[in-house]
């Protein structure tokens, strides 16, 4: 790419996380309202996985009461940057003709759900910071970090956006063809619900979880970074880990890229 | 009164029966929905027999009793909590308001999305199931307690999704309350002894899911006390008495406020 | 003069599934599907100068909005070929893209939540617009359509004519050289309309930009267009000068005149016969002032859609 074009793509995003920014921060109470209905979630796991390990010793499996609360109190701000533009709002967007708008412009329509939710990330994560606090107080995570660990962590939870941002585009293509794809979808979230770690610590997962994990992105987005920070990762594993997400980034960019010239010929037949 | 709910009942089957497909995929989900809850718990007693003093089985009736309950709040209670709230912020409740019956009534029964009733009907077999597992079975007894308590759970939800609806009138942006009822109606799939001691009274009294789902599962499972029957019926009352007085005073605000 | 826009032999086909009402109807149409072919646009041909402003006029469904489509990448065609700027439009090529506009009224493309001035300042990034010239631009725009206090609230809180305002000047910021306008007076009071059209030719005579306008409103066309063509069932009815469109397709004349004792005379004559019919009155009658109209260029459209 030419020097202008890297100049006007790092614009276009730093220009869309400030006005994110400064958009999102009037919404706050909504925002708050937003983040306790999903904060139940990981509370509702640790606390029914804390009650098994306080029956059983301790533990479940060698993961101690503070080892669940780290990895549900980290979930918590995974789960957040894992929200994107979901592909059942594929099917509005369509219809309101969101896409003739986007189509005029010569960039592709990604950049606008990749900068867009990427600068509403910043107010949702200082969002997430007393909440953090506050679960930390109730559940006393065992939480030691190495330096290493941190920086990859950071890493990887931004690389977890962008694959997690690839799958919705590409799943939301799927509306240009048909819109009865609400099952569709179901049969993707399930899978990614079972193999992603976001019940449960993967090596806590039946044998056959594990294994199918392996082969799908889902793991890469959600186990990954959390267990990045939370567990005890050697260097090694944390930059292959880093490398299985450059690897997914790639595989679903592909995707994206390769899908789109055939998901625009079909829109531009009938068009809105 | 009884004859409205029932046009309104009527008008709701009539329309959504256009929408034939619409079943196939509530159907779909209803199934996905129940697969994933019996796999978290089977997933859970992997790792042990008994959780809370709850075994798999009775457990299985809580999930069933929490599903069932979704059915009917997702069918009747929450179609016509969120379009009074939609209606609020667009200012279009002065349609609702002008007719002659009580504003409460109507907005509580126009709306009825009838396929999410699926759920009704897999969380009764999953309950069946888990009732034919129970050590010591279930008398008839307890089986009308049961139906009782869980037409209070019923009462206690749709409060509950009143009071929420009725902060529409103060704040206007609502877009949140789904993933905040569905968030806190989760912790509603385990007993609620598990939860720590404050976490426990908030999930019974300020989100009456405690009330809702574990009191019925109580019943059928031998562990309910008359005082805890005595408390439930008490907050109901409280509770049915204050959304009300809650939805009224929201009312006289906003036809106050609206030009 | 060079040529900007190039039309030849393009086509639009729609397949429409098609369905009578009954319950027995829409069971059958679950097995078997019936298509009906719908030619939205049957072979137009027309080429347009750089710094014409053209009107498209006609009815519904005419073609008119699905013609400027193709001609902006949105639509694939059927069949036939079109070249804007020398670019064939649903290559949907980069370059083409940052010289041309399309602004459809009734529709957003700047982001709903965000003050206009949020969305210029992404478009100044996408089309890649140098700072300097960027803000010229854009003060210059939006002085030109006085919109300096609406820039800065959120569009969702805009009227429907201060949203089409701000929808112009962001889909001008990057001095595009052909501009695609599908009814942008649509729903719009009067004023408004006064006002985004004296803007578009103000743009044309500064920039030189060649525009391509869709309406069913005849004010926009008589206000903006020297040219006009007439678009029904998909075809091109008529493409020419405002003034001959009357010759062409009106039948009548309408004579008016008063008469000595104040008496005012208002008759309507086939075309062939005006001038006979004006002697006549002259001759018979004492008239102090006499005009010859053409019927009202709206009755004449009427009378070519009614085709």
């Amino acid at each position: 790419m030419t020097e202008s074009a890297v100049r006007s793509y790092y614009d276009f995003y730093a220009t869309s996380v400030r006005t994110q920014i400064q958009t999102q921060f009037q919404y706050r109470a909504a925002m708050w309202m937003y983040t306790l209905g999903m904060v139940a979630e990981p509370t509702i796991y640790l606390v029914v996985w804390t009650t098994i390990a306080r029956t059983h010793g301790g533990s479940v499996d060698g993961v101690g009461t503070g080892a669940f609360a780290a990895y549900y109190i980290v979930w918590t701000l995974v789960r957040t940057m894992n929200i994107v533009f979901t592909p059942f709002g594929w099917e509005w967007r369509i219809r309101e003709g969101q896409f003739s708008g986007w189509l005029l412009k010569p960039i592709h329509p990604i950049h606008y759900d990749l900068a867009s939710f990427a600068g509403q990330k910043v107010p949702w994560i200082v969002l997430y910071l007393p909440i953090a606090v506050a679960l930390s107080l109730v559940f006393h995570p065992a939480l030691h970090p190495r330096p290493v660990e941190v920086v990859v962590f950071l890493v990887a939870i931004w690389g977890a956006y962008v694959i997690r941002s690839m799958n919705a585009f590409a799943l939301g293509m799927i509306t240009f063809w048909t819109t009865r794809v609400a099952a569709i979808f179901q049969v993707w979230f399930l899978a990614e619900l079972l193999l992603s770690g976001r019940l449960l610590p993967l090596p806590l997962m039946p044998q056959w979880a594990q294994t199918a994990a392996a082969w799908l992105p889902f793991k890469w987005t959600f186990y990954f970074p959390i267990e990045a920070l939370v567990g005890n990762m050697s260097t090694g594993s944390l930059v292959v880990g880093l490398g299985m997400q450059l690897l997914w980034t790639a595989i679903m960019a592909g995707a994206v890229l390769g899908m789109w010239g055939f998901a625009l010929r079909q829109y531009t037949a009938v068009g809105n | 009164m009884l004859r409205l709910v029932g046009t309104f009942l009527r008008l709701g089957v009539m329309n959504e029966m256009q929408y034939r497909t619409n079943f196939f995929i509530a159907a779909f989900q209803s199934v996905l929905a129940v697969g994933v809850g019996i796999a978290v718990l089977a997933l859970v007693y992997s790792h042990t027999t008994s959780l809370n003093g709850w075994t798999e089985s009775q457990l299985l009736i809580i999930l069933g009793i929490q599903i069932l309950l979704g059915g009917i709040v997702h069918a009747t209670i929450q179609p016509n909590m969120e379009r009074v709230v939609t209606e609020v912020q667009d200012g279009k409740l002065d349609f609702a308001l002008t007719k002659p019956q009580d504003s409460q009534l109507i907005v509580s029964v126009r709306q009825l999305d009838i396929w999410q009733a699926v759920d009704v009907v897999s969380g009764a077999i999953v309950v069946g199931v888990g009732v034919s597992r129970l050590h010591g079975g279930t008398g008839a007894g307890h089986a009308l307690a049961f139906l009782a308590l869980l037409g209070l759970g019923a009462v206690f939800l749709y409060c509950f999704w009143l009071i929420l609806a009725t902060g529409a009138f103060w704040i206007v942006n609502m877009w949140f309350l789904s993933e905040l009822f569905e968030g806190m109606y989760q912790t509603g799939r385990w007993p609620i002894g598990v939860y720590p001691g404050w976490l426990r009274y908030s999930m019974t009294y300020l989100v009456p899911v405690g009330f809702a789902v574990t009191v019925p599962a109580e019943a059928l499972t031998h562990r309910l006390q008359w005082s805890t029957v005595v408390v439930a019926i008490g907050f109901a009352v409280v509770l049915a008495a204050f959304a009300r007085w809650f939805w009224r005073f929201g009312l006289r605000r906003y036809s106050g406020a609206s030009a | 003069m060079a040529v900007v826009v190039e039309v030849q032999g393009l086509t639009k086909l729609f397949r429409v599934p098609e369905r009578e009402g009954g319950l027995r109807a829409s069971l059958r149409s679950l097995v078997h599907r019936h298509w009906r072919e719908v030619r939205a646009v049957d072979g137009v041909d027309f080429s347009i100068e750089a710094g014409e402003i053209v009107g498209f006029l006609g009815p519904n469904g005419a073609g008119k909005t699905t013609t400027l489509k193709m001609l902006a990448g949105l639509l694939y065609p059927t069949g036939g070929k079109a070249a804007v700027l020398g670019h064939v439009p649903s290559r949907r090529e980069r370059d083409y893209l940052r010289r041309m506009t399309l602004v459809m009224g009734n529709r957003n493309q700047l982001q709903w939540d965000l003050p206009a001035l949020d969305s210029f300042e992404l478009n100044r990034a996408i089309y890649r617009i140098p700072r300097e010239q960027f803000r010229e631009t854009r003060d210059e725009l939006v002085e030109l359509l006085d919109i300096g206090d609406l820039v800065r609230k959120p569009v969702r809180q805009l009227s429907l004519g201060e949203r089409m305002k701000v929808e112009v000047v962001g889909s001008l910021l990057h001095l595009p050289q052909v501009l695609f306008l599908d009814e942008p007076t649509i729903g719009l009071d009067v004023t408004m309309q006064k006002r985004i059209r004296t803007f578009i030719a103000e743009y044309n005579r500064r920039y030189g930009a060649t525009v391509l306008l869709t309406s069913h409103y005849m004010a926009d066309v008589k206000a903006l267009c020297e040219r006009v063509v007439v678009i029904h069932h998909g075809k091109i009815l008529f493409d020419g000068r405002l003034a001959a469109l009357a010759d062409e397709f009106a039948a009548y004349k309408t004579i008016e005149a008063v008469l000595a004792d104040g008496e005012r005379v208002s008759i309507r004559v086939p075309k062939a016969e005006t001038s006979r019919r004006t002697a006549e009155l002259l001759a018979e009658h004492d008239v102090h002032d006499l005009t010859v109209e053409d019927p009202p260029i709206e009755d004449v459209i009427e009378q070519v859609f009614a085709q």
